[in-house]
């Protein structure tokens, strides 16, 4: 055999053991290869949210400076300063999260990208990928708008609550639950628009419905089954309130109104029961009707 | 398991897809072999987009097997193994899409990467790609410029990228213009040169006929040919002559065609049947002769025409024609014999 020959069988050897290594690691390779994928293909979106999350925050910094220019004194503690900041947030990290999901799974099915993709990668390597790079640009997102306001926060008092990052903590577990229901949208909604707009109109809409007629029907139950009475613990963990309820009325002033009870956080043991029990639900129910949709893609 | 015949890279044994209570695909027998193009033919909704999704392992069959040659043995399809066994084979199901704000570099890196591709070689692979179909230039534009041609060509690309033995196109011409149809026929040519066995599913004819070695024709969910175009022609006795007249718009059409029937009918082989009579084609302005195929009787039907003072223009035995008229009648016998009674809806 030549040395050309020897050579080139050398390389094609080379290539095969090369090709049957990435082959073992197939599993995670496949994985990352996504996430990096899915990186580059949301990052304009990631752009934009960044702006939002930006514009949002210097909103609120414009009030509370004309706030502050009216004559209003700033908050004693440094707690109920950086609450302030966080009357949007909710609503903030649905409209990302749902940007971010609304096309995880309905997409491919929309647009029949499905057709490429999954002879190449299983629908479960591609969602786990796809969750693992939306989620982390969303953590980015919310670790970003906490880093705004603590420098604020921060250049006004000289100190931050010791509760910040705790604080920090329950929003990313709270938007990954919102994520997980939003995935939950995507698998059973044929277009990525109409999974967005769903999601959005169920948090910021139905939920709150909810939330009302538990109060006003006088049940007492803690809304524990709703997703967004979760947000609460946010804010709240910054300072729990002790009890975790309060009583309120509706009417003329100084009539004699009925009072209500209304619930203002979740424990924090609640919280979490709650929030991994309704991630794992959703996030199930998703793959299951993802994997059906997969075998009635005709 | 092992297999006699090595040249076989692909098997397909009695597969059947049922949604509910109609077949899609009903019992298909198929082998594919090494280095050869098989042209996968049927008309819409015949099942040829069902059989090539179970063979990528995008539909489970109902029932039947698949078996894909791997380290020298066929290797049934699995869940467990359709990783590695899916390696070698590369898929373009129907009309490619793809996410409009990336380029071919990136897509089609992603997509080596997903495949296992050598790493290192990913980059030059890719652009080896793109150059073979000719579009380096638009390698780092992004998809949403590109046309319908230029993204079916990606979507080939996409099947090539990892450099598989077999390479399964769905309808790669469907909805493109003729000059990028020619591009695309020429591309699945390129590829076969390169030694790829190809197996491609169209619904044009004439596509099938100047590429293909082998032909499975599929009609209402069963296959009900699988030959080379000469053996289908042989097998099925028919075959068609073209030829245009220069002045026959001077006589009676009619009369004209009454006498070429009186004339070449006796020397068609075939009869004279009124299946077998002469037609006469608006479109393309051509007599069309069914014959049976032989050499010999088409010889004497140019000889005749000649003898009998017709000034012929042009005689010849299209493939695409003899391609749509094997199909024709095939389809018509499937038609009529009724071979598909379980493709119906059964009661429950």
């Amino acid at each position: 055999m030549s040395t050309e020959l020897k050579q080139e069988q050398l390389e094609i050897e080379k290539i095969i053991k090369e090709k049957q290594t990435i082959g073992i690691n197939r599993y995670i390779t496949q994985i990352t290869d996504t996430i990096n994928f899915e990186i580059k293909r949301t990052w304009k979106t990631f752009i934009i949210m960044l702006f939002v999350y930006l514009g949002i925050f210097l909103l609120s910094l414009l009030l509370a400076e004309l706030r502050e220019a009216a004559g209003v004194e700033l908050p004693e503690e440094s707690i109920d300063y950086l609450g302030d900041y966080f009357g949007f947030f909710g609503i903030l990290i649905i409209i990302s999260t749902a940007t971010f999901g609304g096309g995880i799974i309905a997409e491919d099915f929309q647009k029949q990208t499905g057709n490429l993709l999954f002879p190449k990668i299983s629908k479960s390597r591609l969602l786990i990928g796809r969750i693992i790079s939306r989620y982390a640009l969303n953590v980015i997102l919310i670790a970003f708008y906490y880093l705004m306001v603590g420098i604020i926060t921060f250049y006004k008092y000289q100190e931050l609550p010791d509760t910040y990052i705790i604080s920090m903590g329950w929003a990313l577990f709270y938007t990954f639950m919102v994520f997980t229901i939003v995935i939950f949208m995507s698998s059973i909604n044929k277009s990525k628009s109409a999974a967005i707009i769903i999601s959005i109109l169920l948090f910021l809409i139905a939920f709150n419905i909810i939330d009302s007629i538990l109060m006003f029907t006088r049940t007492g139950i803690e809304p524990i089954f709703l997703p967004t009475y979760y947000e609460n613990i946010i804010q709240a963990s910054l300072d729990m309130p002790d009890p975790r309820f309060e009583t309120v009325s509706f009417g003329r002033p100084g009539g004699n109104n009925p009072e209500f009870k209304r619930w203002l956080t979740p424990s924090i043991p609640g919280a979490i029961i709650g929030m991994s029990l309704i991630s794992f639900l959703t996030l199930t129910a998703a793959y299951l009707l993802y994997k059906t949709r997969q075998s009635k893609n005709e | 398991m092992n297999e006699n015949n090595d040249d076989i890279l692909i098997q397909l044994k009695g597969l059947t897809k049922r949604f509910g209570n109609f077949y899609a695909v009903s019992n298909i027998d198929l082998e594919i072999k090494r280095g050869e193009i098989v042209g996968f033919l049927g008309p819409n909704g015949a099942g040829k987009t069902t059989t090539m999704k179970m063979m990528a392992y995008l539909l489970r069959p109902t029932a039947g097997e698949i078996w894909i040659r791997n380290n020298g043995d066929l290797t049934r399809l699995s869940s467990k193994n359709r990783d590695y066994l899916l390696d070698n084979i590369g898929f373009m199901i129907e009309i490619p899409t793809f996410y409009g704000d990336m380029t071919p570099r990136q897509i089609l890196s992603y997509f080596a990467n997903l495949k296992g591709y050598p790493r290192k070689k990913v980059k030059i692979r890719v652009e080896e790609v793109v150059r073979l179909f000719g579009l380096s230039e638009w390698i780092d534009t992004k998809i949403k410029k590109f046309s319908k041609g230029m993204k079916q060509k990606i979507g080939i690309g996409s099947a090539i990228i990892h450099d598989p033995e077999i390479i399964v196109l769905d309808e790669p011409q469907t909805g493109l213009d003729p000059k990028a149809r020619k591009d695309v026929r020429d591309l699945i040519l390129k590829l076969k040169q390169m030694e790829k066995t190809i197996f491609l599913s169209s619904h044009l004819l004439y596509e099938i006929s100047e590429v293909a070695d082998r032909i499975a024709i599929i009609h209402k969910s069963k296959l009900i040919a699988y030959d080379t175009l000469d053996n289908l022609e042989l097998k099925s006795r028919k075959s068609l002559i073209n030829f245009e007249l220069i002045d026959y718009s001077k006589h009676n059409l009619t009369d004209l065609i009454e006498r070429l029937n009186k004339i070449i009918l006796p020397l068609n082989g075939l009869g004279s049947g009124s299946v077998n009579k002469i037609r006469f084609n608006e479109n393309s302005k051509m007599f069309e002769v069914p014959f049976n195929g032989v050499p010999e009787n088409q010889l004497k039907i140019h000889k005749a025409l000649f003898e009998n003072n017709f000034n012929v223009l042009e005689f010849s035995v299209p493939k695409a024609n003899l391609l749509e008229s094997l199909f024709i009648d095939l389809t018509d016998e499937s038609y009529k014999e009724m071979l598909s009674p379980e493709r119906e809806i059964i009661p429950n």
